[in-house]
């Protein structure tokens, strides 16, 4: 159902973005930008999905214009997305893993020396 | 010539790998291949505005060749047309002169090896994501636009703040990317397809409940990207920690690449300058922009903070000229964009000389520094009196603009807000130099020595640059504004290249005409004023002859002769320096209510920046809802 | 010949030696008519130009902690400023340079003479300049915001008029409209504004009881502290000449007109109007008032004059 998937996408980015307004420790934070990033992912592949299509795997010669398949872009790019995301987090990891060696803490209201 | 777009980019990403392959060991060799990169890259870009810029052309690429297949895009293509053109070379200059002052600014810092990828693939990301035609290989620019930023803002890590800055950075950034790519793939859902300008075309007079929810991510997704107050809380920490030439970079390119893709975004994307509502949105955020940005700039004791803080404030300006949406407005906004990289890349240079020869850029601890760096000095001044706006310099150009479009918009109190903040910049830049080039100098610094010429080289050129775009407008306008705001305004010709020729005038009419901008009107343009200046020069240097200025028997002695001490009042003298903090007393006495309620704002708190980004962002969405109809 | 021409405008008139007699002239009546209000015989009126000429003729002295060429330079790029300005100002139909002057060009020209005064006074390295600098730098942002929207009201209020509703910036398109519809003073609903210039007259010359920066009795004339000979005598004049550009401009804004069409009587009645526009916003409130304390000034030109002056462009834009 791809209902479903959209209430989910939903819920996952509602859901990250409420672990990143609330919770105080920076780790989840970005579990919180990991769980947006989610989200967004299951919508791009769901935009793309077209129920009982097949794999988006043809040559010209095959094509017909009755072939029915799921968009491959979305997949596409949702690749290059989740890329993006792994990426991201591990460079938020490394910062963390310095942050806590200098300040000793992970609390977000105690790393707060820039300000004002 | 198409192929100059894709080869100026990729030589970054490629001197970015190759640093990485041979530059880790020797220096000399990173540099060279920085060097090389990016003076490539500058050739490759100026070399474009002949063909682009005054002749009109829409230059198209398509990588891999896929190209398209009945007129439907199915490749990546590059499109560049005189907008992206305009904020190219703005980002090659700054990526070219950045780079070389790093070479010295740097020396001090270990594996900077890191420090060239990091940097190259900045610069590329920025130059790909102004030369692009593609809606998501925008977000890729601009995301490892925003990892690279981030990188190269943790660079020193052990500066106070470096890694924090870098944190706020990351989150921020990566809410506004989740925005931007949430927003792309939304038109996609409603278009098929990302290539922009057959979106353009798609989406005229078409908007749909879901194209309009795109509209507001994107619009606060590359906000984000821009530093709109109220998204701005990561820029003053990031641009204050990371080293000066990165600064530059930060506020000359990084910023601009959200400015640029925002008006894409409204003018070429969505054609909504036609739109009352959105106008008014635009000028609202602009104006709280510069407003906020510069009454927080005031209160700042740390000089690359406030210089954030102003670029904050400037691109407020240009935001708002953008909203303006007459010809003259969006002219407004792309001068001062211009000059905004001009003359904020030469303040973020003076802080970095300031850093290299001092070892801090606090305003309580310096003083006096005019005596020691006489040419950061005179450049400082230039830039500092360039930002606010004094003629002759560019910043006056491009504000009298800004006034006469808002004016001539009926928007007088946007008008008026303006000036105030022009006059609070100067504030805010007479602080500086009081605290840190004038006034007494502490013990500490006696040693200090001017900065070495390949750092003085890319300053000097900053600053005769901001003259020159200030005495003569009329060339800057025609070869370089002009023909970008046609850009804007008539998408026409950026849908032809991609759809075929005359299917833009089916569905768009004809295209605007572009009046000239009429610098008769600031009174001074003309030839003859150059004439009375020289004459002003001449009179000026016979009356500094005349007050002994060359007479050497006027200079201080070395012995004590009493007479050349400052005056303190009969008793001896002594070290009295009057630092930044004491500055402007009745100013923030009066006000200290609303300083005291922004610096409360600024917690410093990442949960507290996350959630002015998701209101707002919730803003935007309401009220495109509401009021677009 | 066009040469020679500009040549005269910039180094006589109006521009160098015109404003500097003007100014000297409309100083020695200031102080003339300010100690007769307080019943004291005063100076003779030329007593400004002896000050100038013996200041001329004292050693110049560098201090050691100053940044010389900066020290020596300020004063006059501030004069250098004001002499353009006055090259710029009409009066009645008479204009040096002949093309359109702009108001804001002339906002930002009018700030460079107190820029200067500022970086030459930061320059001196003396603590009295340094807060000096800060309390003129408070008086800037005071005066800017009544002043910028008086100016905007007087342009609409003539492009209302002339130019189709269209605002204009344009100095001499303001004399013309004067010109046809009578002074500027007559029309009621501007009358706010030309109070709230009056009071920002005395700011923008630093006169008591604004001047906050220059305050001799607590810290020794703040930026001027360390100058003296040439460069402070410039200073004076920049004063002087500061007097006779701001009633200047508070004639052509105001009382400007036809005029009578012959030019020497043009410029000897704007002379006049000058004076007396002096004697009711400098001298006056001079003789009658002692100094502001330095929040107090602020506070005072963010309500009164402001309100004053959005008054005005209120009842402008609502078409009266």
């Amino acid at each position: 159902m791809i209902l479903v998937n959209y209430i989910a996408c939903i819920i996952l980015i509602v859901l990250g973005f409420y672990v990143i307004l609330t919770k105080k420790n920076i780790l989840k934070i970005i579990i919180g930008m990991g769980l947006v990033d989610y989200g967004i992912n299951l919508l791009i592949i769901s935009i793309g999905f077209n129920p009982g299509g097949t794999a988006p795997i043809f040559t010209f010669s095959e094509l017909r214009p009755e072939s029915f398949f799921v968009d491959p872009v979305p997949q596409a790019l949702t690749l290059t997305s989740i890329v993006i995301g792994a990426c991201v987090t591990a460079m938020a990891l490394s910062l963390v893993i310095k942050i806590k060696e200098k300040y000793g803490t992970l609390d977000a209201d105690k790393v707060r020396r820039l300000n004002g | 010539m198409q192929h100059y777009p894709i080869l100026s980019i990729v030589t970054l990403f490629l001197g970015a790998f190759l640093t990485v392959i041979f530059g880790s060991k020797n220096e000399t060799v990173r540099k060279f291949i920085a060097l090389v990169a990016s003076s490539i890259s500058l050739i490759l870009v100026l070399m474009l505005i002949k063909p682009v810029m005054i002749e009109n052309n829409v230059i198209q690429y398509w990588m891999g060749n896929w190209r398209p297949i009945h007129d439907w895009a199915i490749g990546i293509g590059l499109e560049v047309d005189s907008l992206g053109l305009f904020f190219g070379i703005i980002a090659v200059v700054t990526i070219f002169l950045s780079i070389v002052f790093s070479f010295r600014y740097t020396e001090k810092d270990s594996e900077t090896d890191k420090y060239y990828v990091l940097f190259l693939m900045l610069s590329g990301s920025v130059l790909g994501l102004v030369f692009t035609g593609d809606l998501f290989n925008m977000f890729v620019m601009i995301e490892i636009m925003t990892f690279a930023a981030v990188g190269l803002t943790a660079f020193r890590n052990y500066q106070e703040g470096a890694l924090e800055a870098a944190l706020k950075y990351l989150v921020l950034g990566s809410i506004g990317s989740s925005l931007v790519l949430a927003g792309t793939i939304t038109i996609y859902s409603q278009v098929h397809t990302l290539n922009m300008a057959q979106i353009s075309a798609l989406l005229f007079n078409n908007l749909t409940p879901s194209t309009l929810f795109a509209f507001a991510l994107l619009l606060a997704g590359y906000s984000l990207k821009a530093f709109v107050v109220p998204f701005h809380p990561a820029a003053p920490d990031a641009y204050m920690s990371a080293p000066s030439s990165i600064s530059m970079a930060f506020s000359g390119m990084v910023n601009k690449a959200g400015v640029y893709a925002i008006i894409r975004l409204v003018y070429v994307l969505y054609h909504a300058m036609s739109f009352k509502s959105i106008q008014l949105l635009l000028i609202i955020i602009g104006t709280i922009t510069m407003f906020v940005g510069v009454t927080m700039a005031l209160a700042q004791n740390d000089f690359k903070r406030l210089l954030a803080f102003h670029s904050i404030s400037q691109i407020g300006y240009v935001i708002t000229a953008v909203g303006v949406s007459t010809a003259l407005g969006l002219t407004a906004g792309l001068y001062h964009a211009l000059n905004h990289t001009l003359f904020k890349g030469l303040l973020f240079l003076t802080a970095g000389a300031v850093f290299y020869a001092t070892g801090t850029t606090d305003l309580n601890k310096l003083g006096g520094l005019a005596k020691k760096m006489p040419q950061t000095a005179a450049v400082f001044l230039i830039g500092a009196f360039s930002i606010s706006g004094l003629p002759p310099f560019n910043g006056f150009v491009s504000k009298w603009l800004v006034y006469q479009a808002t004016y001539q918009a009926n928007l007088a109190p946007v008008t008026i807000v303006a000036l105030l903040v022009s006059v609070m910049t100067l504030a805010s830049f007479i602080k500086v130099a009081q605290s840190i080039f004038f006034g007494q100098m502490p013990k500490e610094f006696e040693n200090v020595k001017e900065v070495p010429l390949s750092m003085r080289i890319p300053m000097w050129i900053m600053a005769i640059l901001c003259v020159l775009t200030g005495i003569f407008p009329n060339f800057v306008t025609k070869y370089l504004i002009s023909p970008a705001v046609s850009a804007a305004l008539n998408v026409g010709k950026y849908i032809d290249i991609m759809m075929g020729n005359g299917y833009a005038e089916k569905i768009l009419g004809k295209p605007v005409e572009i009046p000239a901008v009429d610098y008769v009107l600031a009174g001074y343009w003309n030839p003859v004023a150059w004439l009375v200046l020289f004459a002003l020069l001449l009179l000026a240097v016979t009356i500094v002859a005349v007050a002994g200025g060359f007479n050497t028997a006027s200079l201080p002695v070395d012995g004590d002769d009493s007479k050349y001490e400052v005056f303190f009042g009969g008793e001896a003298n002594e070290y009295s320096h009057v630092k930044g903090n004491d500055l402007f007393w009745g100013l923030k006495y009066d006000l200290r209510h609303y300083f005291g309620f922004m610096h409360d704002a600024h917690s410093g708190i990442i949960n507290d920046y996350a959630l002015w980004a998701i209101f707002t962002t919730t803003i935007f969405i309401v009220y495109i809802f509401l009021l677009v109809p | 010949m066009v040469v020679l021409s500009y040549l005269f405008y910039v180094l006589v008139f109006p521009g160098l030696l015109f404003s500097t007699i003007v100014g000297l002239i409309l100083s020695g009546i200031d102080r003339k008519v300010v100690a007769r209000m307080q019943k004291r015989i005063g100076p003779p009126i030329i007593q400004p130009f002896y000050d100038f000429f013996k200041l001329l003729g004292k050693e110049t002295i560098v201090p050691r902690t100053a940044s010389r060429k900066t020290f020596l330079y300020a004063p006059v790029i501030g004069l250098l400023a004001l002499v353009t300005v006055a090259l710029f100002i009409p009066m009645f139909k008479f204009t040096a340079i002949s093309t359109v002057a702009d108001i804001i060009v002339i906002i930002y020209l009018l700030t460079i003479p107190a820029v200067a005064l500022i970086i030459g006074g930061a320059a001196s390295g003396s603590p009295y300049a340094g807060v000096g600098i800060s309390r003129e730098m408070v008086a800037i942002i005071s005066y800017e915001l009544p002043l910028v929207i008086v100016l905007l009201t007087i342009g609409k209020k003539v492009g209302m008029a002339l130019n189709n509703g269209a605002i204009t910036f344009s100095l001499s398109q303001i004399v013309n409209y004067q010109a046809q519809y009578g002074p500027m003073i007559t029309k009621w609903s501007l009358i706010p504004a030309a109070i709230a210039l009056l009071l920002i007259i005395p700011i923008k010359v630093g006169s008591v009881p604004f001047d906050i920066a220059e305050a001799e009795t607590e810290i020794c004339e703040g930026p001027l502290v360390e100058y003296s000979g040439v460069p402070l005598a410039i200073f004076k004049l920049n004063h002087a000449i500061k007097m006779f550009i701001m009633t200047s401009l508070f004639v052509t804004l105001f009382l400007s007109g036809k005029g009578t069409g012959i030019l020497i009587v043009d410029i000897l009645l704007q002379v006049i109007l000058s004076a007396i526009v002096v004697i009711v916003s400098i001298s006056t409130l001079k003789a009658i008032t002692a100094r502001l304390k330095v929040e107090q000034v602020l506070k005072f030109f963010w309500t009164y004059p402001t309100a004053l002056a959005l008054l005005s462009l209120i009842l402008v834009w609502m078409g009266f």
